[in-house]
């Protein structure tokens, strides 16, 4: 027995020496092009904050190709975990990167804020027209850009092949399609749901209004005009409302323990979310491979298809970048250059859908197709993407609207108040915040 | 009550000052007032740095505001915007709707306090409790522990899955949820009751132990029993302290944070601006609307006081009245 422990602890301090060793080796080499003659005093330094995956590859792989911009990259939390408070803190400190990620609601607060760069003068014909004119106008305020486009997320139909069978259901086309879906689910098997209302799930909620047609934001006539409870949003508030009190839903946070559950018990037969989730589908669960496919969005009117998204980020130089040139050179490699897309899927499994359509062959063929059993869903998304409704705005203070929406989501799946209700709630707990920031508003409850 | 007989005590030597001379008398005014300057010094030099100074900073920020007009993407300025902001919070359904919880937290925490806090006291009085001292440490103890970690506990103890209570409970066929629609505000109160209620029954004890023994023995002599001794001899001697204890505690409720802070991690029934100190905090550091977030603080700080100045009065009006009836 000593003996034997004796050389398990040799062995663990070898282990430990060759790994240290690795990591001594890799830190020197990715250092060494900084310090060495190569690279001139004309090298410009861009900071560079971001929480998407693979950012760090693809800034190596920028770092590695480019001799005047070198990027320092830090990963910071997301968003909802304090990413957004760390950006606005250290804009107000004077000490924001250079260059930071901000997904497409937040853009016109951080624009507002300040935060943002008016980008407008930088953003030239060239990098205009490589990219989707959806995405481009999502970052436009103003007629001014306040950040560039990196993805742009088509809601889909992310749905169990195999379970479909089984019930013998059909892809819904419409919402009609949808709701007799959930109800067959219902009562073949009473522990499963065709789908799910996350309560945690304004984005979700957002991109149903705006394929429905809703503006809850619009600029025109010079003021913020919110309308969140419009015809529109009603109707998919309705909608919905209907499907969890027959019990045809489940109604809880997708994010966490237990949604993550519903879909690893097989309970959930489909998911209803952006481009992106196919890849954390496979991610999360790889045992499921060859059981998922993805199909489009369903519709209100099939003569009349009309898409939304779902996620995506976005690049913003901010207001303390003392090179913008630089950091949008940067930017600009990012969002286009192929091998940039390359070096982030080359990270793991992603499902990224590229705005700029230019890239999108490039992700085609670098998406590993097995997990859904051969179907071409980049295919599937430039169709969708296309169809995405170009009159949709995000409003100034997105993170707070959504917080007191959820809460009301939350609340309704509780038992108390209903969707519509949330909605409306959010709409009388963000006009307050508007007017404080000296906005012009109007309010409209339609 | 304490404050008199701490300037009794004091008093004396200075009514003893007459008999000196006038230069002893200068000499030992020059001294006491340098002894003054000494004592008070770092309570004026802490009044100032962390009340005075912070308070005059939330009022200037509450009237001013980092402007943009229109759809607000020009350049920002700061600007004079007088009460915009005590507008904004004040017509925030979520502003107001967090002065109604901490208002029906008050409600039902504050009287629930008092009376098993002197309820205990007076049962430590009365020579009841056997191990009285052990009885003591054991209700002050919850007091030592740090109101984040008390808070931590009781979320361990309130969520279902692993919650030993809630399991013990489900075995009996009992299903309790802690952080549902109607339960988590007493779930919040069950907290504050445990981390406080040793604290305010030692305070109570405390007053009750300067209750005139004679005052004592009279009632008994005249026929009192135990339960009639507690409720209407010792309790209307020990007043003060319980306008005291209630006074602190509608200070703190009103800044409810903590508990609802950590709870609203596990329940949807907690939002993010749940309580006023939690919409301060949301106004700050989420919506980044400093100014804001500084009108709230000035109105909730106005609230307290308020309310304080009033319990107070009140407090002192039937005070007078009782005594013109005596």
């Amino acid at each position: 027995m000593p003996g034997q422990q004796s050389r398990r602890s040799v062995l663990a301090a070898l282990a430990a020496l060759s790994l240290s060793g690795v990591s001594a080796c890799t830190g020197s080499g990715g250092r060494q092009p900084r310090t060495t003659g190569t690279i001139g005093k004309s090298t410009t330094r861009v900071t560079f904050w971001s929480a998407l995956r693979g950012s760090q590859e693809v800034v190596d792989e920028f770092n590695r190709t480019h001799r005047h911009i070198q990027v320092d990259f830090q990963q910071v939390p997301s968003g909802a975990l304090g990413g957004y408070a760390k950006l606005s803190n250290a804009a107000r400190a004077g000490n924001a990167p250079d260059v930071a990620t901000i997904e497409y609601p937040q853009v016109p607060g951080f624009a507002i804020d300040g935060v943002a760069r008016d980008i407008t003068d930088l953003v030239d014909a060239d990098l205009r027209g490589k990219l989707l004119p959806q995405a481009l106008q999502l970052t436009t305020f103003d007629r001014r850009v306040f950040s560039v486009p990196l993805d742009v997320e088509p809601m889909v139909l992310h749905y169990r092949t195999d379970l479909f069978r089984e019930y013998g259901l059909d892809v819904p086309a419409t919402w009609d399609d949808f709701e007799e879906a959930a109800r067959v689910v219902r009562k073949r098997a009473p522990d499963r749901r065709l789908a799910l209302f996350p309560t945690d799930g304004m984005t979700q909620f957002a991109a149903w209004s705006w394929q429905a047609g809703s503006r809850w934001f619009d600029t025109s006539k010079g003021a913020w005009n919110v309308s969140m409870a419009d015809a529109p949003s009603r109707r998919v508030a309705g909608y919905w409302q209907r499907l969890w009190d027959q019990d045809l839903v489940f109604m809880n946070p997708t994010e966490g323990a237990r949604g993550t559950a519903q879909i690893g018990q097989g309970r959930l037969l489909a998911r209803l979310s952006g481009a992106w989730d196919a890849g954390a589908q496979m991610n999360a669960h790889p045992g499921q491979a060859g059981k998922w496919a993805v199909a489009p969005l369903p519709q209100w009117d099939t003569r009349h298809p009309v898409s939304a998204t779902h996620g995506g980020s976005t690049f913003a130089v901010t207001k303390d970048c003392r090179n913008p040139e630089a950091a949008m050179e940067f930017i600009s490699w990012q969002v286009t250059h192929p091998d940039a897309l390359r070096a982030r899927l080359s990270s793991g499994t992603s499902s990224q859908f590229p705005a700029a359509p230019g890239l999108i062959e490039v992700g085609r063929k670098a998406f590993d197709r097995s997990y859904y059993s051969g179907q071409d869903i980049y295919a599937l998304f430039r169709e969708q993407a296309r169809l995405i409704d170009d009159r949709w705005t995000w409003g100034p203070r997105m993170t707070a609207t959504q917080k007191v929406m959820q809460d009301g989501f939350a609340r309704a799946a509780g038992g108390q108040g209903t969707i519509i209700g949330a909605v409306r709630e959010a709409q009388r707990g963000t006009m307050p915040d508007l007017k404080a920031l000296g906005l012009s508003t109007t309010a409209h409850s339609s | 009550m304490t404050t008199t007989t701490t300037t009794d005590t004091v008093a004396p030597p200075s009514r003893a000052a007459p008999r000196s001379s006038a230069a002893q008398r200068r000499g030992a005014r020059r001294r006491r007032l340098g002894a003054c300057g000494v004592l008070m010094t770092p309570f004026f030099v802490l009044l100032v740095t962390v009340f005075l100074i912070p308070v005059g900073t939330a009022v200037w920020l509450s009237f001013f505001g980092a402007d943009q007009p229109g759809l607000g993407f020009g350049p920002e300025r700061t600007v004079f915007v007088g009460l915009r902001s005590y507008a904004a919070v004040l017509t925030d359904p979520t502003f107001l709707g967090g002065l109604g919880t901490v208002a029906a937290y008050c409600l039902f925490y504050i009287p629930l306090m008092v009376v098993c806090a002197l309820g205990l006291a007076l049962l430590l009085d009365s020579g009841v409790v056997r191990l009285r001292s052990w009885a003591q440490l054991g209700l002050f103890l919850p007091h030592a522990v740090p109101g984040i970690i008390a808070a931590i506990i009781w979320l361990y103890l309130y969520t279902p899955g692993i919650s030993p209570v809630i399991e013990l409970l489900a075995r009996g066929n009992i299903t309790v949820d802690f952080l549902g629609v109607h339960t988590v505000l007493p779930s919040i109160v069950n907290i504050a009751v445990w981390s406080n209620l040793g604290y305010n029954t030692i305070i109570f004890y405390a007053a009750l132990q300067a209750v005139p023994r004679e005052v004592i023995e009279a009632s008994v002599v005249d026929g009192a029993g135990p339960v009639r001794t507690a409720l209407q001899v010792k309790t209307p001697l020990v007043r003060s302290s319980i306008v005291m204890v209630a006074m602190f505690t509608l200070i703190w409720g009103l800044q409810l944070f903590t508990e609802p802070m950590l709870l609203g991690q596990q329940t949807p029934m907690i939002n993010s601006r749940f309580t006023p100190s939690m919409y301060i905090y949301d106004a700050a550091f989420n919506r980044n609307n400093y100014s804001l977030a500084a009108a709230a603080s000035v109105i909730l700080l106005v609230c307290t006081i308020a309310l304080s100045y009033g319990v107070t009065r009140w407090t002192n009006r039937s005070d007078g009245t009782e005594e013109a009836a005596r």
